[in-house]
């Protein structure tokens, strides 16, 4: 590739006799179409089902937020810790008690319990949906051979691209920010459901069948109880993903913390950052939550005797009895229905929450960041500046200088080598659909940006994965920071990044790395872990220092976990792609979120599918032999 | 045994599940009851209840104090109920045909979306310009205009282009482009006007602030894609650079290069944007007193920029800043009763 890129660069761009010119109009006019379908005077019998469903998520979203200002602040706080006590412990709880305070104390309280319902609705439907599915999918290999590539393309296409037309169809509002949740939320709750229900044992389920079970039966009695682990652990992802998503449900109606942010960004950054914490709490605290209560309600960790049960009878009901009595003692008392600014009393009025202190806090660290003569900034630009100038710019070159089939004959190659036939010529169709779409160019673009990007997040990842997997202490002090990277909307974390590497490109591709890290981090501490100790215990004895058996024998056990690592790596710093084009990368990411802004539509559509064809092309040239096999 | 015992401890929390939606039914009722007894309060001065008004704020601060003027207003003077939802500037047009939004104060000209909405499907009315004229050009700091007088003119800035190289422009100079989502034609401009500068696309409005405001702090030399009206033109002193001015002969001069086409096309500098209001057809049959006010509601860049700057730069909270405004000039708001 090296050699064509010196002997031939800039001769061959991808040939316009190749390329399908009409296809962005083409969408152009289906959108057109379906908004004359939606606007006909008797609309089509469709749009009545869709209304229906659009009924019943805003009737969703609107009960979940008025049944929490019914029970007013005192009662919301006081019932979701007791619930959490009763049935996930003191941990759980004081967690969760400590999230309310900081909204409370933060000024966004009626932001984040709209944010709340929204949510609620959202991960109540999406698991509605999913796990009947994921079911299907773990009892048939068929069928979920079939659905998997649609949730790869769930996952992959940014939701910018189909925020629109999801409008159209479910105007603005809480149903509409519902169904693109949704759209992100299913795919993580059905492969964890098919998982977990893969995960029984075979002989559990042939046993049940010997005994005369119906399928039915098997199902409820013996797979799903089974797989109660996984069933619990996918609906804790299917609240992380959709929490990921609330900045874009702001964009249609969504309100809550969503809409904070992004006004924020454009006339006080911050309380943009200020929200973005808020929605790390919601997720971190949701988190610990539902994990405390699946751990806790495990039927295979309980071994309680009849008095023991009567207690737990006894507990629950007064639980139950306390939150019915703090909440009509707050209502009597004429507590509100939200959080207030500010407490009267007959003589002063307090200020009752930090809001303003904590903006002019977040405030004065922004005007470090911005200041150009700071000591960061001294150290930041160059760094920026280096990644441009010996990464990012030679590799746009090549990628996009060198011929064509060149570059596409070299990829197809690579995932021939490192995994096989067929995902070579899925590789090989994907790169040629991106040009047949008439984007080649910008493309190689963004694969640049995302091959740099991958690259350290895997460096990085790898590094402090390891150290994580060698001392407990490590990984435990990693887990918040992981989980708020993951869950902190990156429009709000790239803000300083943007002040201290001003370079157009950089921004975006640290705030895929930030993104990706944590996922790489985790596979690949768990893969170190998971060598198995004998192997272990042999180098010992041989009498290995604790390096060697480091690098001589954990790691390269661990190569499969690793590779994953690094597949894993790419998806993520893809699906950053579109906010990368929002702060300045350019290529894709900018032609997608033009296609809402500008409403180039068609446009838009044609970017994103380009990023899914490059997500699933260098999906399977990293995959290696891992999928090859049938599992 | 095990898989009773993990009933029971379902059974509770299926207990407290039904509990709560108890608690939810009462709260549904309770709150339908308050909805009724709320919308009868206020009277408008014109006699006809006022109701509900659903106005939508963009994500600008220009945007956000208009708004916020016209909800002191309405509810002042109207006893209106205002309702400020804050839906992206494309999707707002599906929200304004579906009722759910009433108006949109500030539109930069969306034709394709007035074509579809207003021209075909008769779901969106104009509501007359705000009087806020927009105005998009090449900007530069002031400093760089009194060290190279030649810069107030784009044929000042031929040949000089190396002044404005950054690590990412290469041996061209760097033109930092606006905001995605905005009108421009820079790109087709600079092919079209022969400068040797690469356009950088440096993203959403507050990420091109970012870059160009950190280079003007290190006064550093910098062009870039700016507008009126706009708070920040209060805080950094700013000079235009002139290009090429619209006569008879070159009228059919375009500016949005979304089409393509010939650079030569859009050889010449921006067109004024006359900024119109919008009103969701349902609202503007729907006899409201608010519906005039909002026609008759009209503001100067002036107005608009000094409430931005309060709300934006010296954070004061937009409700106030937008009540202070209203206090302030009272002449003007009684001429749009």
């Amino acid at each position: 590739m090296l050699a064509a890129y010196f002997l031939l660069r800039g001769e061959f761009d991808w040939p316009t006799s190749l390329t399908w010119q009409e296809l962005s109009s083409r969408l152009d006019s289906a959108q057109g179409w379906l908004l004359d379908q939606r606007t006909a005077e008797h609309p089509n019998i469709i749009f009545a089902i869709l209304d229906g469903f659009r009924a019943l998520a805003e009737w969703l979203v609107t009960a979940f937020i008025n049944a929490l200002e019914w029970l007013t602040w005192v009662g919301t706080i006081a019932a979701s810790v007791l619930i959490v006590l009763r049935f996930g412990g003191w941990r759980a709880a004081l967690i969760v008690f400590g999230a309310f305070v900081s909204f409370a104390l933060m000024g966004l309280w009626e932001e984040s319990i709209q944010t709340l319902g929204l949510m609620s609705a959202a991960v109540l439907l999406s698991l509605a949906v999913g796990i009947p599915l994921g079911v299907l999918a773990g009892r048939s290999d068929r069928y979920y051979r079939s659905i998997t590539p649609v949730l790869d393309a769930m996952q992959i296409v940014p939701a910018f691209a189909y925020l629109m037309p999801v409008v159209i169809l479910f105007s603005v509002g809480p149903a509409a920010a519902v169904i693109c949740t949704m759209i992100y939320a299913i795919p993580p709750a059905v492969r964890i459901t098919a998982l977990g229900i893969r995960g029984v044992t075979p002989d559990s389920v042939e046993a049940a069948r010997a005994f005369g079970s119906t399928a039915a039966q098997t199902l409820f009695k013996v797979q799903l109880p089974l797989a109660r682990r996984q069933l619990l652990l996918s609906v804790n992802q299917t609240i992380m993903f959709a929490l990921s998503l609330v900045v874009i449900a702001g964009l249609i109606g969504g309100r809550g913390l969503g809409d904070v942010v992004t006004n924020g960004l454009y006339s006080n950054a911050a309380l943009a950052i200020l929200a973005g914490i808020a929605i790390v709490i919601m997720a971190i605290a949701l988190d610990r939550a539902t994990a405390a209560i699946a751990e806790r309600t495990d039927p295979t960790r309980q071994h309680l005797t009849d008095e023991g049960r009567r207690r737990a009878r006894i507990m629950t009901l007064a639980t139950l009895g306390a939150i019915l009595a703090i909440v009509l003692v707050a209502r009597a008392l004429g507590a509100d229905a939200l959080y207030p600014d500010e407490f009267e009393t007959s003589t002063t009025v307090f200020t009752a929450t930090i809001h303003d202190d904590l903006l002019r806090w977040i405030q004065s660290a922004l005007d470090y960041v911005q200041d150009p003569d700071s000591f960061i900034f001294g150290i930041t630009e160059p760094i920026g500046n280096f990644l441009l100038e010996y990464f990012l710019e030679p590799l746009r070159l090549v990628l996009v200088e060198t011929p064509w089939f060149v570059v596409l004959a070299g990829l197809t190659g690579m995932a021939f080598v490192l995994s096989g036939r067929r995902p070579a010529i899925t590789a090989f169709l994907m790169l040629a659909a991106i040009g047949v779409m008439g984007v080649w160019a910008v493309a190689m673009d963004t694969a640049s940006q995302v091959l740099v990007a991958t690259a350290l997040a895997v460096a990085i990842g790898i590094v402090i994965g390891v150290w994580a997997a060698e001392s407990p202490r490590v990984e435990r002090m990693l887990r918040p920071l992981l989980d708020t990277l993951q869950t902190l909307p990156q429009l709000v974390y790239i803000i300083p990044f943007i002040y201290l590497m001003p370079v157009s490109r950089i921004p975006g591709v640290v705030a895929s790395v930030l993104y990706a890290i944590p996922v790489v981090i985790r596979l690949v501490t768990s893969g170190v872990r998971n060598v198995s100790p004998a192997a272990v215990e042999a180098a010992s004895a041989f009498g290995a220092s604790r390096m060697q058996v480091l690098l001589k024998v954990k790691i390269p056990l661990a190569r499969e976990s690793i590779m994953l690592g690094v597949n894993q790596g790419i998806i993520m710093v893809l699906a950053v792609v579109v906010i990368g084009g929002l702060v300045g990368s350019g290529a894709l990411g900018d032609m997608v979120a033009r296609g809402l802004q500008r409403n180039e539509f068609g446009e838009g559509v044609v970017a994103s599918l380009a990023i899914l064809a490059l997500g699933i092309a260098l999906d399977r040239v990293t995959q290696g032999q891992r999928r090859v096999q049938p599992r | 045994m095990q898989v009773r015992k993990g009933k029971r401890s379902r059974w509770s929390l299926a207990v407290v599940m039904a509990l709560m939606l108890a608690l939810f039914a009462a709260a549904c009722g309770e709150s339908k009851d308050e909805s009724d007894s709320g919308s009868s309060g206020g009277t408008a001065a014109s006699g006809k209840d006022c109701g509900k008004v659903v106005l939508n704020e963009q994500a600008w601060a220009g945007s956000t104090a208009n708004t916020y003027i016209a909800k002191a207003v309405l509810e002042d003077k109207l006893g209106c109920e205002v309702e400020i939802t804050k839906i992206a500037e494309i999707p707002v047009f599906q929200a304004m045909a579906d009722g759910k939004v009433d108006a949109v104060l500030e539109d930069w000209q969306h034709v394709d979306e007035y074509a579809k909405y207003i021209d075909k499907a008769g779901t969106v009315v104009q509501g007359g310009p705000l009087g806020v004229e927009g105005h998009i050009g090449w900007f530069i700091p002031k400093y760089l205009v009194d060290e190279y007088p030649e810069f107030a003119s784009w044929e000042g800035l031929k040949g000089k282009e190396d002044l404005f190289k950054t690590a990412e422009s290469g041996d061209q100079g760097m033109f930092l482009g606006g905001d995605p989502s905005y009108v421009q034609k820079d790109k087709e401009l600079i092919e079209a006007l022969g400068l040797n500068f690469k356009h950088v696309t440096a993203g959403a409005e507050p990420a091109q602030v970012a870059r160009w405001s950190q280079l003007y702090k290190q006064e550093k030399p910098v062009l870039f894609y700016w507008y009126t009206p706009q708070y920040l033109n209060q805080e950094y002193d700013l000079a235009e650079v002139k290009l090429p001015p619209r006569t008879d002969a070159n009228k059919d001069c375009k500016d949005d290069s979304k089409s393509g086409g010939d650079p030569e096309q859009y050889k010449c500098e921006y067109d004024v944007t006359i900024i119109n209001k919008l009103f969701s057809k349902k609202f503007a049959d729907s006899g409201s007193p608010a519906v005039d006010v909002l026609k008759k509601m009209e503001l100067t860049n002036e107005d608009q920029e000094q409430v931005a700057k309060a709300i934006a730069g010296d954070k004061v909270d937009p409700e106030q800043a937008g009540q202070d405004w209203v206090d302030e000039n009272s002449a003007k708001v009684d001429a749009w009763l």
